[in-house]
């Protein structure tokens, strides 16, 4: 036999000695970790409430409210109630906005707002609100989300040249049952074609997120157009689409094209690409700027079913 | 530390060239013995693992534990010989001495049994959990027929529309979810609840594992690193939850673990009786669920290390492939077994073993999120399992299992070493001392039990399922190695102690003790605090639940928190109100009625149409859900927020009073 280890060697084998002996400590701090995010981690409702009162003490309706991060958001609508409107919850985009509050948790921010001018933040316990300002606000003059209504707007399938009148519906909802995914829900009020209907839903983009918008069913055979009244134009036309998200996450050359016109002159088409997800277009009017007049918007054949869109007439940010 | 390491440490000895040469189990186990004899107080290994505690009287720990089990058989047979001699208790004594482990492991598995039932009915129904309470009951009533009228039971056309449900799964957990109904409900009354009593059978293969995976690192490596893995397996949030369920996911990872350790056992015992008591096992194994598929690829590997070059040989002389009983057991009982205790099977045998299989290879994707995505088909990320075991098995466990992976690692590489220097002729720098040969090869055949279910999720077309429970056949190893690892921990700490402290044995003991708790609490408070929502916990290194719904991690699955919803149901609902049940399975629902775990007033509906009120469970892809539920009802803003640790489980939006249906009211 000959000696023991060499030094080094033997100075090695005492490190990893030491290093199995802290083994213990790894779970003393797993325990501590588990202590602190099981108890003063959690954010009690209370801090949620005082963030609320902070909120609509200087909310405007135009404001935005967010709620950071995003798994947190039930948990800001449950608190916020009325505050947390559809609009706010299902936006398209923020440049509508003139101000956000940012409420948040976790030290969780909205990348969208990366660029607006923090104008003010208060904590509420474990919730942190920020007040911010667009830089560049493009204001809404019309929506048409606003004008689905029997009133303002008028839906009609156009196959062949022939345009046969789709009627409005006060009724039940279609959709749901205890298998998912199921599909974008038909709204209860809806205009009703032959093969298809239009209403206002709120759509699962692919993104995961909300997305308040017209749920306008495409038709394989006709065009649907829609005649929006008495809108007020302005420097460009604003839009978002998307297909329901289990239907984009499957990329298809397939797309959905929606034309709009005005005063009998055409503004312009968007098309939207199957997988594209929830995405934005621009049409410019400037030479509409000011008027009102009757807005048509005129999704083309299609066999993509769950399409849904918004629109709305800007005027360009103040410079 | 591995029995069959402790053999002497000259390579030479260790693998005389005769060691292969014959097929015959029991040699191999005889071989093994004389290893374990070989035993010298010199062997390093020795030094860093103690043997389990010695279970004959002081003065014989110098013995193998096969030595001192002989002991204790040689005493027994003294004691049989002499029955006056002996009181009950004595007897009774030396019975439990010479049944230590088995005794320790059943214990094991009643305290953790006894927890679970406890903590059920605390716990909802899952989707799955439905679909079986409704076939066992079916199930239930061919067995009532088989009780009370043998002959007409046997009859296709009652054969046939009875063992239809649910035939694309195995029928022996749902015909124990029956029976368990039958008997320990219906006919005894043990249990109140009925999903108790088909929930049963679910908990005692959790409690199979434990006691199994105990006894296999009791005999494997010492009988404290047998504990340690019992209370690893034990102490994990997933397995926790799934060890609740009638479903077959820990009932497969029972079997898993108790097939190879009857494999093991065999190889190691040798004789018929082991052979045939593992094709009977590997039958029930395939009889359970169909990740007995992989099994083969656990066996057959190891069977060729143990076997390969005897069969070499045998071959070389024979022109003859010899296959070892084992294995030939196996192929042959375990299907004999798996159509004989599947009553679908026995008409139309091929087509319907044609259609089980392809419904499993060709079965649906779910949808699953991972660090904010949510994917639905193959190739899952690799990252996947990886992260996912990090971020849902206790981080102290996944430390001490790295330890124990390691050492057996290195011993396999040193051995490897040996061999490959003795054949090639080669000096190699490392290892000087080469561990000597294990005849077994239980370190190999452990790294295939962990391995073989893991590597699963490596390959390109396999999708996300449903997470960790489609490899939970892989913990009771994973388990094993943490118990080894512990050995490890706590020998160097008990060296310690005796070196810088003045304390006795027993207070070192009692301080290895204190160790062992200490290393067990976090894993322990993790556990129980998961419950009921233990497919929504993560570890605390990863940010505990929130931490979870930081990284975009799956929240649940299969809808069984509607049922922690009740208090709040009973508060605010009243007789008539309809709920939509969301994700929950109607047969889970309805026993939730009727165990009144939800208030039997409510009527569950299928659509937010028709309810006043309707629930949502967080999950990325059913964020569908939650929007269609906002264009019903005209708001965003959920009445009540289910939440555990802070974090979203289930929202609950009510109908706005008075309002039209339709378009809302606060766009």
């Amino acid at each position: 036999m000959t000696g023991g280890p060499k030094p080094k060697e033997r100075s090695r084998l005492a490190l990893a000695g030491w290093l199995l002996c802290a083994v213990p400590l790894v779970a003393v701090v797993e325990l501590a970790l588990h202590v602190k995010q099981t108890s003063s981690d959690v954010v009690p409702e209370s801090d949620w409430t005082a963030a609320r009162d902070a909120v609509k003490a200087e909310v405007r309706n135009e404001d935005l409210i967010v709620f950071e991060p995003f798994w947190a958001d039930p948990l800001g609508r449950r608190t916020f109630g009325d505050l947390a409107t559809m609009k706010r919850e299902g936006r398209s985009d923020e440049r509508r906005f003139p101000r956000a509050f940012e409420v948040s948790i976790r030290g969780a921010h909205d990348a969208t707002l990366a660029g607006w001018k923090k104008l003010k933040e208060t904590r509420h316990g474990a919730v942190t609100v920020t007040l911010f300002e667009n830089p560049a606000p493009t204001p809404v003059l019309d929506d048409v989300l606003d004008l689905v209504t029997p009133e303002r707007l008028t839906v009609s399938r156009v196959e062949d040249g022939v345009e046969q009148p789709c009627a409005f519906q006060r009724g039940g909802s279609q959709g749901g049952s205890t298998i998912v995914p199921q599909g974008l829900l038909v709204p209860a009020d809806r205009f009703v074609c032959g093969g298809g209907h239009v209403g206002v839903a709120v759509l699962h983009a692919l993104d995961h997120h909300p997305h308040l918008c017209v749920y306008a069913t495409p038709m394989p055979g006709a065009s649907l157009r829609m005649t929006f009244s008495n809108v007020t134009f302005g420097s460009s036309l604003h839009g978002h689409s998307g297909i329901q998200w289990l239907v984009e996450r499957t990329p298809t050359p397939d797309k959905v094209a929606v034309t709009f016109s005005a005063f009998d002159r055409p503004i312009g088409t968007h098309h939207h690409k199957v997988g594209a997800g929830w995405v934005g277009f621009e049409l410019p009017t400037p030479e509409l700027e000011g008027k009102k007049g009757d807005l048509v918007a005129e999704i083309a054949p299609s066999s993509q079913r769950q399409f849904c869109f918004e629109a709305t007439t800007r005027r360009e940010a103040a410079r | 530390m591995s029995k069959v390491d402790r053999e002497a440490t000259d390579a030479k000895d260790a693998e005389p060239p005769e060691e292969t040469q014959r097929l015959n189990p029991a040699m191999v186990a005889a071989k093994a013995k004389v290893a374990d004899a070989q035993v010298t107080a010199t062997d390093p290994n020795l030094k860093e693992t103690p043997k389990a505690p010695p279970v004959v009287p002081a003065g014989e720990d110098a013995k193998s534990d096969d030595a001192k089990a002989k002991t204790g058989d040689a005493k027994a047979k003294s004691d049989d010989a002499e029955p006056d001699a002996l009181s009950i208790g004595q007897r009774a004594s030396a019975w439990a001495k010479r049944n230590v482990d088995p005794l320790i492991g059943v214990g094991i598995a009643l305290v953790y049994v006894a927890w679970l039932l406890g903590t059920a009915r605390s716990l909802g129904f899952s989707r799955d959990e439905g679909f079986y309470f409704s076939a066992s009951g079916e199930y239930e009533r061919w067995f009532k027929l088989l009780f009370s009228t043998p002959s007409k039971a046997f009859e296709r056309t009652v054969i046939d529309p009875i063992w239809a449900a649910n035939h694309e799964h195995p029928s022996l957990m749902k015909s124990l979810f029956a029976l368990s109904h039958h008997f320990l409900w219906q006919k005894w009354k043990i249990f109140e609840d009925q999903s108790t009593a088909f929930r049963f059978p679910g908990m005692l293969s959790m409690g199979l594992a434990l006691a199994i995976t105990y006894v296999f690192g009791a005999r494997a490596f010492s009988r404290r690193a047998g504990i340690i893995a019992a209370v690893a397996l034990g102490l994990m949030p997933n397995v926790f939850y799934h060890a609740h369920l009638a479903c077959f996911d820990v009932p497969i990872m029972a079997m898993w673990i108790t097939c190879i350790f009857t494999y093991w056992c065999a190889e190691k015992e040798g004789g018929l009786g082991w052979a045939l008591a593992a094709g009977v096992m590997y039958g029930l194994t395939l009889e359970t669920k169909h990740n007995a598929w992989m099994l083969p690829a656990v066996f057959l590997p190891h069977a060729v290390l143990v076997h390969g070059r005897a069969m070499a040989a045998e071959t070389s002389k024979t022109a003859r492939l010899p296959v070892p009983a084992t294995l030939i057991a196996m192929a042959t009982i375990g299907p004999a077994v798996f159509l004989a205790l599947w009553p679908w099977l026995w008409n139309d045998t091929l087509p319907r073993i044609q259609e089980y299989v392809n419904f499993h290879l060709h079965h649906d994707y779910y949808n699953i999120e991972f660090l904010g995505v949510t994917y639905f088909g193959p190739p899952s990320p690799k990252s996947y399992m990886p992260v996912m075991i990090a971020a849902t098995v206790p981080t102290v466990t996944l430390v001490l299992f790295a330890i124990g992976a390691f050492d057996r690692a290195r011993v396999l590489a040193a051995r490897f070493a040996g061999w490959f220097g003795r054949t090639f002729e080669r000096a190699l720098p490392w290892p000087k001392k080469t561990p000597a040969t294990d005849p077994l090869h239980t370190d190999t055949l452990l790294f295939l039990s962990l391995s073989v279910p893991l590597a699963v999720f490596l390959l390109p077309r396999t999708p996300i399922f449903g997470g960790t429970k489609h490899w939970i056949t892989a913990y009771p190893a994973l388990a094993l190695f943490a118990g080894r690892g512990f050995d490890l921990v706590a020998t160097r700490i008990e060296a310690l102690l005796r070196e810088k402290t003045t304390l006795d044995a027993t207070k070192r003991s009692w301080a290895l003790a204190f160790v062992g708790a200490i290393t067990f609490l976090a894993p322990f408070a993790v556990t129980r605090h998961s419950h009921p929502f233990g497919l929504s916990a993560y570890v605390p290194f990863f940010g505990g639940t929130a931490g979870g719904a930081d990284l975009g991690l799956n929240r649940q699955f299969w809808g069984f928190t509607t049922q922690s919803l009740d208090p709040w149901f009973r508060e605010n609902t009243k007789p008539g109100d309809t709920v939509y049940i969301m994700d929950t399975a109607w047969q889970s629902w309805q026993r939730m009625i009727d165990e009144k775990r939800t208030p039997p007033w409510l009527r569950g509906v299928g659509s937010p149409a028709e309810a006043e009120i309707s629930i949502v469970h967080h999950e990325q892809h059913i964020n569908e859900i939650d929007y269609n539920i906002w264009t019903e009802y005209g708001t965003a803003a959920p009445e009540y927020v289910l939440t555990h640790d802070g974090v979203p489980i289930v929202s609950v939006y009510r109908r706005p009073h008075g309002l039209l249906r339709g378009r809302g009211r606060n766009r």
